[in-house]
């Protein structure tokens, strides 16, 4: 919302310079995005814009379309100024800038000099020129009655400082001029000037039928009747404020609605009488199939569930919204209803989505009006009718239903204390709250104004009231503890553990979207309305997003791409939208299937978990793949990524189930181990993990140590055979192991692989 | 015994000697040590055949010394050695042996840093699910139901009754359901919003929400909590201050800024010429939430807190653009 400063300075007095309020508005009330400077510059500039009559006015001897007038400016010393507009003559009043003067937006100041041949020693002004409106087809021609000399700023608005406002979502009542007027009241103390807006004499009591077919989307509907109105220009004044606060100036009766709006925050419509089918108004949900034109020229079709203002045959206005072009009032008014209102906010929201439009007024009715501001919009608006229009209000239908009455609150005022820690004195929270509108009695019941009505329904929202006018005094201090402990989980420090390994072996971490356009899970959870095809699914794999990731960096020319996310994936769950999220971490490097098995052995090692791999078809096409405890580890096949690519995935989850939850020492000083390296022929299709799992197990826990040293195939060795050599360390915690201890143990393990496998043992 | 008395020991030692500190080479050293201390060197023999204890004693003492001697003229050499190097002048700007190493990612390595903020304040760090129901992150969040945030427009809707979080206050309320108070704790995660990406928006985004709930929290405590998180991270010149605002789940709401830590508050680019950096959103949890989760607010008071990291990322590093984060691009990451 813009706010022009001298229409708050109408409702409100206060001495604050207007940078220090709207620093303190910032602190108690609302967003003050910036000041914005409009129309003349203000101070010692002003001088120079004066009140001019004009005594002479001819054709300029050297040029036809420019006149050369002599002026009265106030000071016995009439100046020629040579001036392009014809619509004025000798006698005229107008707006005069003298030499020196700066114009409106700081960068052209007036100078005396030679036009033509004539010396010009000024400007005679126009609307424009001003900023003051849009008319720029002849100068300004003012009153007669104004005294040459007397300062323009003192007849019209010259310049003005406008607060550019965002108003909170629980403060609508902010969304007007005099309710800003009455927050500045209470922080500053300045005082309040009464509501404007005087009813004017009534002349009439023509009938007008309102019928409200649903109360509870419009629960109240007033319909005022004019005549004999003058459709024209606003006067400059009311031009200027409509133009600072952002809006453009359209003709008196359109203006005087906006600007009645803008002060009491209640949005107007009028419609011109004539137009009306059935000379009646009608609020109802639209028909099915109905459409209607609305004043931004856009054809809609409506829902069943907007709400409409209707005449007998047709939608004329969709309601809180806009209104209709085919009730428009134009050039041809004589006759206007003006229409204030109650909507309920949820409904002209839904219809604001439905049909993607945003009008001042939607956005007003969206966050609530104060439900008793439609009767002072009608009595202001009806006033400057009259007075700026020429209309007769000759008749009146208000037609409401239940409206809540404002709750009244029990408060204790220690409470704003016990909230806020700070010591808020009993006669500041009883003054705040008067100035805010609240009443409250000697018991402290505390009753809500309508305005505030839908925000402030509890003791809570009361203590806000006070304690956001001393945000700025509330002291820094520490919640006062029984008992204290910040650590992580353990699968928290597991997880920056996994991190850190991963990091050190080499590879970066990624974040890759949770939404991916495809996942290998034909039931992954599916957005309904995505933003985009590429994020529709809630990926139930971290693989998707990180060949993406690693494609990208092949695209930028990187090498040795080597990422790692560690993320959510969403699993469905059958007959929930809720899926079970698991910590999962993910990885891709440049390479072939040994690569990342390497990776994924460190990650276990590091986590004192022995993995055990097992052939198996993990992605599509992939030419080689295993799976390990909590997941898989796999060469990719074609994705689009030159060269060999491979990947692992684990779920941390199941991973850090198999950690152990202690480690226990194993002494492994005090007798020495006895190594030997063992190499066995067997048949090609035996997985070398098999044999030492194996061994282990034959041996025992004697077995310290066995370690896989190579798998060779060649000369020496029989066709579909092959040798595999392991180093095994033999231990004992508890004695010196002896050579005889050696060959029982070794024996053991060629008997156990000679069984299972057929291996023998190479000499 | 022929060999001790055919030798002259001190002779040997004395030959051994100066053979030992004359070598000039480390194979003129070893001939000389396999001559005179070999295993065919007469002192070898000499020794195999000994047996009285005097004789042994005089023995082993020229093995000893003469063994000393050999190592001591061994380091001689290298320190030698290691001098001709030296003079020689090696690059030692050349690169050493290649070490992979990565990094983790910058969004990562804010997150722990707050994480660890809070963990040394006693807070506990809360990992909360991204689904959420429209109960977690709006209804009991008492948020209306008109609030724009609501709208399919700015929330990601599976269906009429779950959402992807919109924020990490549904923790908040996940928190208190599983916790008795006290309670206090961190939760950082990804959140969601409809918003087309470009360089300030991004539809997956990163939060930390803080909550603390006890007897007898105030708005002076979110204050104070506030301005220790943000001089444990931005320095301890930092002030921070608290301006009125509104959430559907606090009351009073504030919005808190901090000083800006490039300037120090006297106004630069980054806070916009103002001192004061918006930071996040916070307040006092309204009594309303607590009765959601069946907590009485007679008992139990509360405030929360919660800001973004990338925010944090891109002012603290300069970073223009949010989508950077997303892109995972090796020059980027390997910055931080």
């Amino acid at each position: 919302m813009k706010v022009p400063v001298s229409w708050l300075r109408e409702y409100v007095d206060f001495d604050l310079p207007v940078e220090e309020l709207a620093r303190q508005l910032v602190f108690t009330s609302c967003e003050v995005d910036r000041i914005v400077r409009r129309g003349v510059p203000g101070g010692d500039n002003l001088r120079h814009f004066v009140v001019g009559k004009v005594l002479e006015a001819a054709k300029h001897p050297n040029a036809d379309k420019l006149q050369l007038t002599k002026v009265d400016v106030g000071d016995g010393e009439p100046r020629s100024i040579v001036c392009g507009a014809w619509n004025f003559g000798a006698g005229a009043t107008v707006a005069v800038v003298t030499p020196g003067g700066v114009m409106p937006g700081g960068e052209f100041t007036i100078e005396k000099r030679k036009l033509r041949g004539e010396t010009s020693e000024g400007m005679i002004l126009s609307e424009r020129e001003l900023e003051l409106g849009e008319d720029h087809a002849g100068i300004m021609v003012l009153a007669d009655d104004l005294v040459a000399g007397t300062p323009l700023a003192d007849v019209l608005p010259l310049g003005d400082d406008v607060l550019e406002i965002e108003t909170l979502y629980n403060r609508p009542d902010l969304t007007s001029v005099y309710g800003i007027a009455r927050e500045v009241a209470a922080l500053t103390g300045g005082e309040l000037k009464p509501m404007p807006g005087v009813e004017p004499a009534r002349d009439g009591d023509e009938p007008f039928p309102v019928t409200i077919e649903d109360l509870e989307g419009c629960p109240r509907f007033i319909a005022r009747v004019f005549r004999d109105v003058t459709l024209g220009e606003s006067p400059a004044w009311l031009k200027a404020r409509l133009s600072g606060a952002g809006m453009r100036p359209i003709s008196n009766v359109v203006d005087i609605t906006n600007y009645v709006m803008l002060a009491l925050g209640s949005p107007l419509h009028a419609y011109d009488a004539e137009t009306l089918a059935g000379g009646q108004i009608i609020v109802r949900r639209a028909r099915a199939g109905e459409e209607l034109v609305t004043l931004d020229g856009t054809r809609r079709e409506l829902d069943t569930r907007d709400l409409v203002i209707a005449d007998a045959e047709r939608a004329i206005g969709l309601a809180g919204v806009m209104g209709g072009e085919n009730t428009e009032v134009s050039g041809s008014t004589t006759s206007v209803i003006l229409e204030t209102a109650n909507f309920e906010p949820l409904t002209v929201l839904k219809s604001g989505e439905r049909h993607r439009m945003r009008s001042e007024s939607q956005t007003r009715w969206e966050k609530g009006v104060d439900p008793e501001a439609a009767g002072y919009a009608a009595r202001y608006a009806s006033q400057l009718l009259a007075e700026l229009a020429g209309a007769r209000w000759t008749g009146e239908t208000e037609v409401r239903g239940e409206i809540p009455a404002p709750p009244t609150i029990a408060f204790r005022p220690a409470y704003t204390n016990e909230a806020i820690g700070l010591d808020v004195p009993e006669s500041e929270q009883r003054d705040r709250l008067d100035r805010l509108g609240f009443g409250v009695d000697e018991q402290w019941n505390v009753s809500v104004p309508s305005w505030r009505a839908r925000d402030v329904r509890r003791d809570i929202d009361v203590v806000e009231e006070v304690a956001r006018f001393r945000l700025e005094d509330v002291p820094a201090t520490l919640p006062n503890r029984q008992a204290m402990h910040g650590r992580l989980t353990h699968t928290q420090r597991l997880r920056r553990q996994v991190e850190d390994v991963l990091v050190g072996a080499g590879l970066h971490e990624a974040y890759t979207y949770s939404l991916q356009p495809d996942d290998p899970d034909p039931n992954a959870l599916e957005l309904p309305v995505p933003l985009s095809s590429q994020q529709r699914l809630l990926r139930t794999t971290l693989s998707v997003g990180l060949i993406g990731a690693a494609r990208h960096n092949v695209d930028m020319g990187n090498h040795d791409v080597e990422l790692f996310e560690v993320a959510h994936v969403y699993l469905p769950v059958e007959g929930s939208k809720v899926p079970n999220e698991r910590w999962r971490l993910g990885g891709i490097l440049q390479g072939n299937f040994f690569r990342a098995k390497g990776i994924v052995e460190a990650v276990f090692e590091a986590l004192h978990v022995e993995p055990t791999f097992e052939r198996a078809q993990v992605l599509e096409g992939s030419p080689v793949g295993a799976r390990v405890e909590s997941g898989w580890v796999a060469q990719h096949g074609p994705v689009g990524l030159d060269g060999e690519w491979s990947a692992f995935e684990l779920d941390l989850e199941e991973l850090f189930a198999l950690v152990p939850e202690r480690i226990l020492y194993r002494d492994v000083i005090t007798f020495p181990p006895l190594r030997q390296d063992l190499a066995f022929v067997v048949d090609e299709g035996v997985p070398a993990g098999q044999l030492l799992a194996a061994a282990r197990e034959a041996a025992g826990e004697e077995l310290r140590e066995a370690r896989f040293l190579s798998d060779y195939r060649g000369d020496q060795i029989a066709a579909g055979k092959k040798s595999v050599a392991f180093a095994v360390a033999f231990q004992s915690p508890e004695r010196t192991l002896s050579d005889e201890d050696a060959t029982r143990l070794r024996r053991a393990v060629v008997e156990a692989l000679a069984t299972r496998f057929g291996a023998e043992l190479r000499a | 015994m022929d060999s001790l008395a055919a030798v002259d020991w001190t002779a040997y030692e004395q030959e051994a000697l100066k053979a030992i500190e004359g070598a000039l080479s480390e194979s003129e050293l070893d001939d000389a040590r396999v001559k005179y201390l070999g295993r065919k060197s007469e002192l070898a023999q000499a020794l195999r055949a000994v047996r009285d204890r005097e004789s042994g004693m005089l023995l082993n003492g020229i093995r000893a010394r003469l063994e000393a001697a050999v190592l001591a003229r061994e380091h001689d050499l290298l320190r030698v050695a290691y001098e001709a190097a030296a003079d020689s002048g090696v690059d030692v700007t050349i690169p050493g042996h290649p070490v992979r190493r990565g990094r983790l990612h910058l969004l990562t390595q804010i997150r722990r840093e707050i994480e660890d903020i809070f963990l040394g304040m006693g807070y506990e760090v809360w990992d909360g699910a991204e689904v959420a129901t429209t109960w977690e992150n709006f209804d009991a969040l008492t948020s209306d139901p008109g609030h724009p945030s609501r709208s399919q427009f700015d929330t990601f809707y599976l269906d009429d009754d779950t959402v992807l979080r919109t924020h990490t206050s549904p923790d908040q309320i996940r928190a208190m359901q599983q916790r008795t108070p006290p309670v206090y704790l961190v939760s950082p995660g990804r959140c969601y919003r409809r918003d087309t990406p470009d360089a300030t928006h991004s539809p997956i985004f990163l939060q930390v929400e803080c909550l603390a709930v006890d007897r007898g929290i105030t708005l002076a405590d979110l204050q104070g909590t506030v301005l220790q998180f943000f001089r444990a991270l931005f320095g301890q010149e930092r002030e921070v201050r608290m301006r009125t605002s509104f959430f559907p789940f606090t009351e009073p709401s504030v919005e808190f800024d901090v000083t800006c830590f490039i300037c120090g508050g006297r106004g630069c680019g980054t806070c916009k010429h103002s001192g004061w950096i918006e930071m996040g959103g916070a307040g006092w949890v309204d009594p309303d939430v607590f009765r959601n989760v069946d907590l009485d607010p007679a008992e139990w008071q509360g405030f929360a807190f919660g800001f973004g990291i990338e925010r944090i990322a891109m002012l603290r590093h300069g970073l223009p653009d949010l989508r950077a984060f997303w892109e995972n691009d090796l020059r980027v990451l390997g910055q931080f």
